[in-house]
C-alpha cells in the first residue's frame, strides 16, 4: 500500500509508528480518549509523541479543538462530555497534526441520528474548507452518500465502487 | 511453643482445624449443591497461568509470615529444652537453703549429709520421688601443666559416685562408667577443648591461691554431673565429693541436693507439682526450700520460643495486613475482569449468592495452593533466618540451636493463612456480587443507585441506625472497656450483634418479603444452620440460636412493615439499639442505606469509647486507636454531607499525623500519662501511612503540572510521563490499596532500621568501654589484692597500664536494695528487691569516664559525681534502667525500684542495701544516674549479670554490707598504642585466675550480634515487600488487559513500542515510589520524634539522631527495582499489543 509514495509494507514498526503520528489522524467508533486525561490533553497527546514542543502542542490543540467548536470544554475530562462532544475532540485530535488522510472507522456508529448528522457535517466541512482528506468506514448508505466516493468491501474484497451521486440515489432509495 | 499470646497452642489448633473443616465443609456443599457454579469458579484457576500464580504468591504471604514465625518459636523452644534435658538428665529439683526462713553467711548456707539421709528414709518408697544426690560446687582456677593453658573460672562439681548411680551416674564419652577417687578429675568436653586437656594430663586447681594436683580420668559430656550447669556456662570437671568437701571445708555438709523423681528425663519432670508438695511439707521447720529447676528452665524456654514467635507475628503484622490488603485487591480486580460474565449469569437466572459461591470455589483453589506453597516457603524462611542467627551470634549464643517444626505449629500456621484468605474472599466476593446487570454486560462503570435521602439528615440518621446494628458486635465489645456502665451498655449491643447480620443476610431474601412478592414455594437459606450444625460447640452457640432467632423477627416483621418511618425513629433507635432492631426489621427493604457514613457512624462510637477507655486505663493504644477513628468518622461524615472530599479527607489526615507525632510531653498535661508497648509500632504504621496515602491519592493532581513541566525537559517521554501519572490518580482504589502496601512494609522497615542504628549507638559507643581498655574477670575463690602488682608478678610487663581499678560485686541472687524513701507516685515499693551491687575502689572512680546522665543538685559536672563518690563511701550512683519509666511506645522499664523518673538537679534520695544471707544492711545516697551506656559496660563481658548494670557505690560500703560477696573484676585502661587484644592474652596467660578480654573486642561482637538480629527482622520485615510487589504487578497485569483498545489508540496516534512500555513503567514507578517515599518520610519521621524526644526509653532523649542513610539505601533499592522488575513482563505485554487487533471493537 502506497500513501505519498511510502510503501507502508516496506516500513519497520518503529516508522510506520511515526508515519501515523505525523500523517495520519484517526476517528473511532467509540471515541478511544485516553478518559484520564483532559480533552485539550488528549489532542495534544499526538503532537508531543511526534516531538511538538509542550507549549506548541497546546496552542496547536485548542486551536484544533476551537475548529470542532469545543474551546469551552478544553478542560473537562471524557466521561465530563456528551458521546457526540467526545468524537469532536475525537475528530479534533485527528486533525492536530494536519494528516494527510483521517481514517474514521464508524465515526457515527454509536451516536444517534442528529449527532450523527452533526458529525458528518463537521467532516465534510473539514473536507471542503481545510481540504482534510478523510476516509470513512461505515455500513450506514446516509453516511456513505456524504462522501465523494464510496467503495464496497465484502469478505475484505472490493466489490463495486459509487460515486456520490449514485450513493445519495439508494440513500434516498432507503 | 505452647502459648500464643497468652492462648495454649493446642486449643488454638484445635480452634483452627475445626474453623477449617467448617470452611472446607462449606465449599464442598457449595461443590454439591451447585456444580455447574462451582466448577465456573474453578476452571478460572487455569485460564490465565501467569496471573494465578502471582495470586497464588501474593496470598501465600500470611501463611509464611505465620510458619516463619511458629517455626522460629518451635526452633528455639526446642533447641533450647533439649539442651536442658540433656544438661539435668534426670535432676528434677534442687533443695537449698533459703534465706527467708533463716539468714546465714553464703559460706554457711549447707546442707549436712545427715539431713539428706533421713529425706532418703522418709522417701523411700515415694511414688514419686526416687532419689536424692548432695552435691558440692565451686568455681576453681585450672591449669593444664602439659599445654599450660588456664582456665579462669569453670565450675567444678562433686558427687559420691554412688549418689551420682541415681542421675544415671557419670559416664565418659563413649558412655562407660567413671568412678573419681583420690584426687583423679573428669574433665568435660568444652572444659577439654579449651585448656586441650588428655587423660593422664596433670591439671591444678588453685584455691585461694594454692594449687592442688589432680590426673585427667576421664572427658566427660557437657552434663550437669560433669560441671554443665547451664548452656551459657558450659565449662566444668568433676571431682570426688571428699576431696572439694576438705578444700573448701563443708566436710560432711552438700552445698544442694538434688532430687531426681521416678521416670525418665522428661516423664520424671511430670512429677515435679507432686513431688515438691511432698517436699516442702518434709522441709517445713527447716531452712531449706525445694525448686522444680527443671520445670523452671523448660518453661523459660518455653517462654523465651513463645516472646519469639510473638515478637516475629507482630512485626509480621505489617505483611500480613499488606497481604489480607493484597487479597482483597486480587479479588477485587478478579470481579472487574469478570463482570461481563457475571453480568451474563445474572441475566440469565444466577443468583448473588450463586456468584459469591463460583467466587469461593475459585478463591479456595487459590487458598489451599497458596497455603501449602506459603507452609513450605515460611519453613524454607525459618531455616535461613536461624542460619543468620547461628553465624551472626556465633559463640555468644551458648545455644546448638537445631531447626525444629512441630506439626502443630505448621497446622496452626496453615489453617490461619486459610482462614485469613477465606474470610477476605468471602467478603469481596460478596461484595463483587453486588453489580448491575445491565453496566455488568455491557462493561460500563457502576452506576450508583438513586437516594433520596442523600446528604440529608434523616438519610444520615438511617446510615447511623443501620450502622450501630450491623457493627453492634464490636461496638458492644469496645463498650465493655468502660467497666459496669459499659457491661449494661455493652451486653444489650453484643446480643443485638449476634442476630444483626442473620436479619440483614435474610433482608434481601424471599424469606423476608411481603406476602404479595414472596414465593411461598422458596423457603429460608438453609446454609447458615447447616454450618452452625457443622461447627461443633462455636456453632451451636454462636450461629444456630441467632440464626433462628433472626429468622423468626425477620418472619414476624415482615407483614407488618409500615409504609415509612417517622423522622425521630433512627435517632431514638440509636439511642436504644433494642428498638434500633425493631426499626432495621421494620423498614422498608428497598430504602436505601448509605452504608460507608453508617460504618463510619459506628466506627465513630466505638472510637469516642476507645478513646475514654483510653485515657481512664492509661492505655495509649485505646486512646490512639479511638481517635484516629473519630477523624475517620468526620471525614467520611464531611464527604456525607456533600463537603469537598479531597479537603475533608485532607484536612483529617493531616490533623491525623498531627495528633501522632506529638511528643508526649506535650500531650500529657492534657490527657495524662498513656502507657503503650510494641502494638503501638504496628497501630503507628497502620493509621499514619493510612493517612499518607489519603493525601497523596487526593492531592497528587496537584504535582502534575510540576511533572509535566519536569518531563518537557525530556521531551519524548513527556507522553509517557503523562499517562503514567494520570491513570494512578483515576484509579484512586487500586493506587492506594497498592500504596498503602508498599508503604506499610517501607514504614516497618526504615522505622526498624533507623531505631535498631540508634539504639545500637547510644548503648554501643565509645562510652560503652568507661574509659578503660581491659576487663579482667576475677575468680571467686582466688581473689587479687593489687592488680598492677600481680601482674608484674607474673612477668608481664605493667608499663602499658595508664589505670586500673577494682570493683567488687555482689550479685542480684546475694545481695538486695529497697527504695526506702518511697518517692514513687503510688507510694507502693517491693519491700525488697534482688539487685545487683558494684563496689568500686578510688582507682576506678579517678579513672572512669562513664557519662552521666543525670546529676543530683549540687554536682556540677559528671566528674563533680565520681570525685564526690571516692570521697564518701555512702554515697552512690544507679543505672539509667532503674528509672526507665514505661511509656506510650513501650520503653523498656523497670518494676525492681518503682522510682520516679529523675531530671537534671534532683534532690538526693536514700536506698538501702542489705544482705538476705548475713543480714547486713547500710544506706546509700544515691547523686547521679549514669547513662544508658553505663548498664551496658557493667554488664559487659560477665555472664552472671543479666543485661543490666547495678548501682555502683564504694568498696568499703559493699564488703561492709555484703561480706561474704566474692565477684570480682579489674578494669585497665592502657598507654596509647598498646594492644589491648594482646595485652589480655598475657594478662591471661600469667594469671591462672584471670579471664581478660578486651573491652573494644566485647563491644565489636555486641555489635556484630545486634546487626546479625537486625538483619533477620529486617529480612523477615521484608518479605511483605514481596506483598506490595506482587500487587504492583498484578495492578500492571489487569491495567495491560483492561486498557488493551487505549494502547492500541495510543499506538495509533504514534506512540512507539518503547513508549507505551515506559508509560506502563512509570505508571508503577510511580506508584512504588510513592509509596516507598511515604513509608520512608513517614518512618524517618516518626523514628526521629520517638527518639529524641526520650519516648522509648528516656536512654535516647536529647542523643543525636543518625540516619542509616546506606541501609535505607539499599531497602528502598531493593523495593524501587524489585517493583520495576515485576511489572517489566506486563509492561512489555502491553507494548506489543497488535494495533489493529486492539482496535477492534468487543
Amino acid at each position: 500500500m502506497l500513501i505519498e509514495g511510502n510503501d507502508l509494507s516496506r516500513m519497520a514498526d518503529d516508522r510506520k509508528t511515526e508515519f501515523r503520528a505525523k500523517d495520519m489522524g484517526f476517528v473511532f467508533q467509540t471515541y478511544n480518549l485516553l478518559p484520564v486525561l483532559t480533552a485539550v490533553e488528549n489532542i495534544e497527546l499526538p503532537l508531543i509523541v511526534s516531538g511538538t514542543k509542550p507549549k506548541v502542542a497546546r496552542e496547536q490543540a485548542l486551536a484544533s479543538l476551537t475548529r470542532v467548536g469545543l474551546l469551552d470544554k478544553a478542560g473537562q475530562r471524557p466521561s465530563q462530555l456528551s458521546g457526540g462532544q467526545r468524537q469532536r475532540v475525537t475528530v479534533a485530535r485527528a486533525l492536530v497534526n494536519k494528516p494527510a488522510i483521517v481514517w474514521a472507522d464508524e465515526p457515527t456508529g454509536a451516536l444517534d441520528s442528529t449527532t450523527a448528522t452533526e458529525i458528518m457535517d463537521l467532516i465534510v466541512d473539514l473536507n471542503s474548507t481545510a481540504h482534510q482528506t478523510c476516509v470513512i468506514v461505515t455500513h450506514d448508505p446516509k453516511v456513505a452518500a456524504r462522501c465523494h466516493r464510496t467503495i464496497h468491501m465484502e469478505d475484505g474484497l472490493i466489490v463495486r465502487q459509487n460515486s456520490q451521486a449514485e450513493m445519495l440515489a439508494i440513500a434516498a432509495g432507503h | 511453643m505452647n502459648e500464643l499470646f497468652g492462648l495454649s497452642m493446642t486449643y488454638i489448633a484445635i480452634g483452627c482445624v475445626a474453623v477449617t473443616a467448617a470452611i472446607l465443609a462449606f465449599v464442598a456443599f457449595i461443590a454439591v449443591r451447585n456444580p455447574v457454579m462451582f466448577k465456573m469458579g474453578l476452571r478460572n484457576i487455569p485460564r490465565r497461568k501467569a496471573q494465578t500464580a502471582l495470586i497464588v504468591v501474593g496470598l501465600m504471604l500470611s501463611t509464611l509470615i505465620m510458619s516463619a514465625a511458629f517455626g522460629t518459636g518451635d526452633t528455639l523452644t526446642s533447641s533450647v529444652t533439649s539442651e536442658v534435658y540433656t544438661i539435668l538428665g534426670r535432676a528434677d529439683e534442687i533443695i537449698t537453703w533459703d534465706t527467708d526462713k533463716e539468714a546465714k553467711p553464703v559460706d554457711e548456707q549447707t546442707i549436712p549429709l545427715a539431713t539428706v539421709e533421713m529425706l532418703r528414709a522418709e522417701f523411700v518408697n515415694d511414688s514419686d520421688i526416687q532419689a536424692f544426690v548432695p552435691f558440692l560446687s565451686e568455681t576453681l582456677s585450672l591449669q593444664n601443666q602439659r599445654t599450660r593453658l588456664n582456665e579462669a573460672s569453670p565450675r567444678i562439681v562433686a558427687f559420691r559416685t554412688d549418689d551420682a548411680k541415681a542421675l544415671g551416674g557419670l559416664r565418659d564419652r563413649d558412655g562407660k562408667e567413671v568412678s573419681l577417687s583420690g584426687n583423679e578429675m573428669a574433665v568435660n568436653a568444652e572444659l577439654a577443648k579449651a585448656i586441650d586437656a588428655r587423660i593422664g594430663d596433670t591439671i591444678f586447681a588453685f584455691y585461694q591461691g594454692n594449687p592442688v594436683e589432680f590426673t585427667v580420668k576421664a572427658i566427660v559430656p557437657n552434663t550437669l554431673l560433669g560441671g554443665t550447669f547451664s548452656s551459657g556456662d558450659r565449662k566444668g570437671a568433676a571431682i570426688d565429693f571428699s576431696v572439694l568437701a576438705k578444700l573448701t571445708g563443708k566436710a560432711d555438709r552438700a552445698e544442694s541436693v538434688f532430687v531426681s523423681n521416678r521416670g525418665g528425663v522428661k516423664s520424671g519432670m511430670e512429677r515435679s507439682d507432686a513431688a515438691k508438695a511432698k517436699l516442702d511439707l518434709a522441709l517445713a521447720g527447716t531452712p531449706y526450700k525445694v525448686e522444680t529447676f527443671k520445670q523452671d528452665r523448660i518453661r523459660l524456654a518455653e517462654l523465651v520460643g513463645n516472646a519469639f514467635t510473638t515478637i516475629f507475628i507482630v512485626f509480621g503484622l505489617f505483611s500480613i495486613a499488606a497481604g489480607v490488603l493484597l487479597i482483597f485487591l486480587i479479588f477485587v480486580m478478579l470481579a472487574a475482569e469478570r463482570k461481563p460474565e457475571m453480568g451474563m449469569a445474572r441475566a440469565v437466572g444466577a443468583k448473588r449468592r450463586q456468584l459469591v459461591e463460583s467466587f469461593l470455589a475459585e478463591g479456595m483453589g487459590y487458598d489451599l495452593g497458596a497455603a501449602v506453597v506459603g507452609l513450605v516457603a515460611g519453613m524454607g524462611v525459618t531455616l535461613a533466618m536461624i542460619q543468620v542467627i547461628k553465624s551472626a551470634a556465633g559463640e555468644n549464643l551458648g545455644l546448638n540451636l537445631s531447626v525444629t517444626f512441630t506439626p502443630r505449629s505448621m497446622i496452626v500456621a496453615f489453617c490461619l493463612g486459610v482462614i485469613a484468605t477465606f474470610l477476605v474472599v468471602f467478603i469481596s466476593s460478596w461484595r463483587a456480587s453486588r453489580l448491575n446487570i445491565t453496566s455488568a454486560i455491557r462493561d460500563l462503570p457502576e452506576t450508583k443507585p438513586f437516594n433520596p435521602e442523600a446528604a440529608t439528615w434523616m438519610g444520615y440518621l438511617r446510615a447511623g441506625l443501620n450502622g450501630m446494628v450491623a457493627l453492634a458486635l464490636p461496638v458492644g465489645v469496645s463498650l465493655l472497656l468502660l467497666g459496669t456502665a459499659g457491661l449494661v451498655l455493652g451486653v444489650p449491643l453484643i446480643l443485638i450483634g449476634l442476630v444483626s447480620p442473620w436479619v440483614y443476610m435474610l433482608r434481601g431474601s424471599n424469606v423476608a418479603l411481603a406476602r404479595a412478592v414472596r414465593h411461598e414455594s422458596e423457603g429460608p437459606p438453609k446454609w447458615p444452620w447447616i454450618l452452625g450444625l457443622c461447627l461443633p460447640v462455636i456453632g451451636w452457640l454462636l450461629i444456630l440460636p441467632w440464626y433462628f432467632l433472626a429468622l423468626l423477627l425477620v418472619v414476624i416483621v415482615r407483614d407488618r412493615q409500615p409504609a415509612s418511618l417517622a423522622k425521630w425513629m433512627p435517632a431514638a433507635g440509636i439511642v436504644a439499639p433494642p428498638f434500633g432492631l425493631v426499626l432495621v426489621l421494620l423498614q422498608n427493604a428497598r430504602a436505601r442505606i448509605a452504608w460507608s457514613a453508617g460504618i463510619a457512624f459506628a466506627f465513630g462510637v466505638a472510637g469516642g469509647v476507645l478513646t475514654f477507655a483510653g485515657l481512664e486505663r492509661n492505655s495509649a493504644f485505646f486512646f490512639f486507636l479511638g481517635v484516629s477513628l473519630l477523624f475517620l468518622w468526620v471525614a467520611v461524615t464531611l464527604r456525607y454531607f456533600g463537603q469537598n472530599e479531597r479537603a475533608s479527607f485532607t484536612i483529617t489526615s493531616a490533623l491525623l499525623l498531627v495528633l501522632w507525632y506529638l511528643p508526649s510531653k506535650v500531650y500529657k498535661p492534657i490527657f495524662g500519662e498513656l502507657n503503650g508497648d510494641i502494638e503501638m509500632f504496628f497501630l503507628s504504621g497502620m493509621v499514619m501511612v493510612t493517612c499518607g496515602v489519603f493525601i497523596i491519592v487526593y492531592n497528587a493532581d496537584i504535582v502534575l503540572p510540576l511533572i509535566a513541566r519536569l518531563g518537557s525537559r525530556f521531551g519524548r517521554i513527556l507522553p509517557a510521563l503523562k499517562t503514567g501519572v494520570a491513570y494512578p490518580l483515576t484509579a484512586r482504589f487500586r493506587t492506594g490499596m497498592t500504596m498503602l502496601m508498599i508503604g506499610l512494609i517501607m514504614f516497618s522497615l526504615v522505622m526498624m532500621a533507623t531505631l535498631n542504628t540508634n539504639f545500637a549507638q547510644a548503648f554501643l559507643n565509645n562510652d560503652t568501654k568507661g574509659g578503660f581498655d581491659e576487663l579482667l574477670l576475677v575468680n571467686d575463690n582466688n581473689p587479687i589484692g593489687n592488680i598492677t602488682d600481680t601482674i608484674g608478678q607474673s612477668g608481664t610487663d605493667t608499663k602499658p597500664i595508664r589505670a586500673s581499678a577494682e570493683l567488687r560485686i555482689a550479685y542480684s541472687f546475694e545481695a538486695e536494695v529497697e527504695n526506702k524513701d518511697k518517692k514513687t507516685k503510688d507510694g507502693k515499693v517491693p519491700a525488697f528487691s534482688r539487685y545487683t551491687i558494684f563496689g568500686a575502689d578510688e582507682g576506678f572512680f579517678a579513672a572512669t569516664a562513664i557519662p552521666i546522665k543525670f546529676r543530683a543538685a549540687g554536682y556540677a559536672s559528671d566528674r563533680a559525681v565520681w570525685d564526690a563518690l571516692a570521697n564518701d563511701a555512702r554515697l552512690a550512683v544507679i543505672p539509667a534502667s532503674l528509672i526507665a519509666p514505661r511509656n506510650h511506645f513501650g520503653g523498656p522499664g523497670s518494676d525492681v525500684l518503682r522510682l520516679n523518673p529523675l531530671e537534671e538537679d534532683f534532690v538526693p534520695f536514700t536506698l538501702e542495701l542489705r544482705d538476705p544471707g548475713a543480714g547486713t544492711a547500710s544506706t546509700v545516697t544515691v547523686i547521679g544516674v549514669m547513662k544508658e551506656t553505663g548498664d551496658t559496660f557493667l554488664s559487659l563481658g560477665d555472664r552472671n549479670s543479666n543485661g543490666t548494670g547495678g548501682l555502683v557505690t564504694s568498696k568499703k560500703t559493699l564488703l561492709d554490707t555484703y561480706p561474704a560477696a566474692r565477684g570480682q573484676r579489674f578494669y585497665l585502661a592502657l598507654k596509647p598504642g598498646t594492644n589491648a587484644g594482646e595485652y589480655a592474652k598475657n594478662v591471661e596467660s600469667g594469671l591462672v585466675q584471670v579471664s581478660a578480654e578486651s573491652l573494644q573486642t566485647l563491644l565489636d561482637d555486641q555489635q556484630a550480634l545486634q546487626s546479625g538480629f537486625l538483619l533477620v527482622f529486617q529480612g523477615f520485615m521484608g518479605l511483605g515487600l514481596i506483598v506490595g510487589i506482587a500487587a504492583l504487578a498484578v495492578v500492571a497485569s489487569r491495567a495491560v488487559v483492561e486498557r488493551r483498545q487505549q494502547i492500541g489508540m495510543l499506538r495509533a496516534i504514534g506512540y512507539q513500542r518503547g513508549m507505551v512500555a515506559l508509560s506502563f513503567l512509570f505508571e508503577s514507578g510511580f506508584i512504588a515510589l510513592s509509596g516507598i517515599l511515604l513509608g520512608l518520610g513517614l518512618g524517618l519521621s516518626l523514628a526521629w520524634v520517638l527518639f529524641t524526644q526520650g519516648e522509648i526509653g528516656t536512654g535516647s532523649e536529647g542523643a543525636d539522631f543518625i540516619v542509616p542513610w546506606l541501609n535505607l539505601a539499599v531497602i528502598c533499592a531493593i523495593a524501587f527495582g524489585a517493583s520495576m522488575l515485576m511489572t517489566y513482563l506486563p509492561a512489555r505485554s502491553a507494548s506489543r499489543v497488535p494495533v489493529a487487533e486492539a482496535l477492534r471493537y468487543e
